[in-house]
């Protein structure tokens, strides 16, 4: 069953008096359950498509499904629910707040859910065990170090149980080191949960490594969609 | 969202910048502590008229006039220039045979004429001009008439006195008891034919006026009325009407009256109080005295124009209070405009984790509620505080006045309650342009956003 599905998918900003075409006409499809990566140079149009399959940003023109809902038409509160409850996000500088311990930001997305504090505090804890980070709970994100915050911010992708994870650059910020370990942890994710995984990155060995196919882009357009040796 | 989870949200980001919160949540405690206070003022001053009212029984009180054609409703302290105003001489006289009629009314309890005179008192090695007022021991006798000290009299025909506490001021006493049994000495004018010299009359060297003087004995002083309501006490000296028949004056107080003289055939009283067993009489009473072919006016009448004029004086009180709320509702929008800015990537990642337009909107809404709803209690204890200070201090100088203790503002519970009530809903309004702002913004601008 197709995962992710997406029909002349086009993106156009207006700046000013410009139009850019950050998208144009992008076709592709990722089954359930599958770990892909995209992968371009700066400006290809990377980070748009996930801020559109992560239901941030409309189309301007073009169809996206994903789970067999097309969220392309959908309205704000629709898109909010699906942001809540389908699809987790992290992203290249972490975006935790800051002044939340590690705990309390697993739980956030589960405030909005109208989940009891109890139940949050049991999820979140959980989740932070999970991603080995149980001993960090009351640490704010400035007291943890860069890979410590990305995996708080997987934790809080995973608290409501979505279908599809989505990561924006998520080893930008970090060692190689560290990089390896945060993508080790996606994929063990989508082996172990059946999680979809797509993955932004510019960093070709470790798609290589980790993801089972490579979308590249260029321009706003695919330029290869290929499985990885 | 859950509402605790708001007030949790909410608490938190207001105790982040907790100064910022002080200082927002202070103007509105100023604003509506000056709207507490103001309307408290209002309500105190609307209280203590209709307490003076109810003790000085001016519920069931009367005042009859000569003159049928006199309008209703009208003041009769003030002299009117309209037409049809005054006394005509076919009118009734308002003479004793008058008196004795009209307390002949069912539901009349007395009846006494108004009675003032000039003269000069002597009293304390000084002599002042003051008007000499004449109340019977019955009336004074009714609790309507208030004492500072000493008592009223016994009767009509006792040669005692009664001084207003401001008058023995003027004298030097600086304590009223200090005046009671001392001697006074009331100098009236009275017509003396003995003396007429129509020679001198008509070269203006004098008039046909002797000086009759008269000893009386200070047995009390007259209680000042507190400020919001009218005194029964018109006059510094008091004397009961036994003892006034015995003094010879002139049938006039100013050259008012003696324009009015003309007007009036055979003398008479130009007022009498009417004193009513209850305020179910005032209708009836007033009826026979009219049909007698007097004019009446009784104050509760008027009661309900007084009370028009109270929530006039609310409204504009509560205006002034209203800038108060206003400048710190300024407060509010910018305080939470400011908190967009700050946390323009915090809601960015909100959006992010599945909070819609609404849950921020309401995150904001609600940070505006608990600013109103602290400042608006914070701003009653703030008003109720700063009006009990007032109070203290206006009476602990209208007390060396001779003036009563009075609570001069009234704290019902509605005004606590509608104070926060309205500080709530002033936060809110103040809510609507930030909150719609916050939620407007753009997720993807917001997580870029550094």
């Amino acid at each position: 069953m197709s995962g992710i599905q997406t029909k002349k998918l086009t993106r156009v900003y207006t700046l000013g008096k410009v139009q850019v075409t950050a998208l144009d006409g992008v076709d592709f499809s990722v089954e359930e359950g599958e770990f892909i990566a995209v992968t371009g140079a700066s400006g290809s149009g990377k980070s748009t498509l996930l801020n559109l399959l992560g239901g941030l940003d409309t189309p301007t023109a073009g169809v996206i499904e994903v789970m067999g809902r097309r969220i392309s038409t959908m309205d704000k509160e629709e898109l909010a629910r699906y942001r809540r409850f389908t699809v987790g996000m992290i992203f290249q500088a972490f975006n935790l707040v800051t002044a939340r311990t590690a705990l309390e930001n697993v739980e956030l997305p589960l405030i909005f859910a109208g989940v009891s504090k109890k139940e949050r505090r049991v999820r979140a804890a959980g989740l932070l065990e999970k991603v080995g980070l149980s001993g960090r709970r009351s640490h704010r994100p400035f007291e943890l170090s860069g890979g410590e915050q990305q995996r708080v911010a997987i934790a809080r992708a995973l608290v409501n149980g979505p279908r599809v994870l989505l990561a924006d650059e998520p080893t930008g910020n970090l060692d190689s080191r560290t990089a390896g370990e945060v993508v080790r942890l996606l994929a063990g994710l989508q082996r172990d949960q059946g999680l979809t995984v797509v993955m932004v990155s510019h960093e070709q060995a470790l798609a290589r490594e980790y993801a089972g196919r490579i979308i590249s882009l260029m321009d706003g357009r695919v330029q290869s969609d290929g499985v990885t040796p | 969202m859950r509402i605790s989870d708001l007030a949790d949200l909410s608490a938190a980001n207001l105790w982040k910048r907790k100064l910022r919160t002080f200082l927002t949540v202070s103007g509105v405690a100023v604003g509506i502590g000056a709207l507490v206070s103001m309307i408290s003022f209002g309500k105190g001053m609307q209280e203590n008229v209709t307490k003076n009212f109810r003790e000085l029984a001016l519920f069931n009180s009367v005042t009859v006039f000569p003159g049928s054609s006199r309008l209703e409703g009208h003041d009769p302290d003030v002299p009117s220039s309209r037409p049809g105003t005054r006394a005509l001489p076919s009118d009734p006289v308002l003479d004793d045979e008058a008196v004795r009629s009209i307390a002949a009314i069912k539901g009349v309890e007395w009846v006494y004429p108004d009675i003032n005179f000039p003269a000069l008192v002597g009293f304390n090695g000084k002599e002042e001009l003051r008007l000499v007022q004449v109340i019977p021991a019955k009336a004074l006798a009714s609790g309507m008439f208030k004492l500072l000290c000493g008592r009223a009299f016994a009767t009509d025909e006792e040669n005692s006195a009664l001084v207003s506490p401001s008058f023995l001021r003027t004298l030097g006493f600086k304590e009223p008891r200090e005046a009671l049994g001392r001697s006074l000495k009331i100098s009236s004018l009275a017509l003396d034919i003995g003396r007429f010299d129509l020679s001198a009359l008509s070269e203006l060297r004098g008039l046909p006026i002797s000086r009759e003087d008269h000893e009386f004995t200070v047995a009390g002083v007259t209680q000042d009325s507190g400020f919001g309501g009218p005194n029964p006490f018109q006059n510094d000296i008091i004397i009961p009407s036994g003892a006034a028949a015995e003094i010879k004056r002139l049938p006039f107080n100013s050259v008012w009256d003696l324009f009015r003289m003309s007007e009036r055939k055979g003398g008479g009283y130009s007022a009498l109080n009417v004193r009513l067993v209850s305020p179910a009489h005032i209708g009836a009473v007033k009826d026979k005295a009219r049909g007698m072919g007097f004019a009446t006016f009784a104050l509760a009448d008027q009661f309900s124009e007084i009370q028009r004029g109270f929530i006039y004086l609310d409204m504009v009180l509560a205006a002034v209070g209203m800038i108060a709320i206003f400048v710190a509702s300024l407060g509010i929008v910018n305080t939470m405009v400011m908190s967009i800015l700050e946390r323009f990537r915090e809601i960015g990642v909100m959006k992010a984790v599945g909070a819609g337009d609404r849950d921020i909107k309401t995150i904001f809404f609600f940070e505006s509620f608990s600013i109103g709803l602290i400042g608006g209690a914070l701003g009653c204890g703030l008003g109720w505080g700063v009006s009990g200070l007032i109070n203290q201090v206006v009476n602990f100088f209208l007390a060396k006045q001779g003036v009563p203790y009075m609570k001069y503002f009234a704290f019902p519970l509605w005004i606590f309650m509608g104070a926060v009530g309205f500080s709530v809903m002033v936060s809110l309004v103040a809510g609507i342009y930030p909150a719609r702002r916050a939620a407007k913004v753009d997720p993807v601008i917001a997580l870029r956003h550094d």
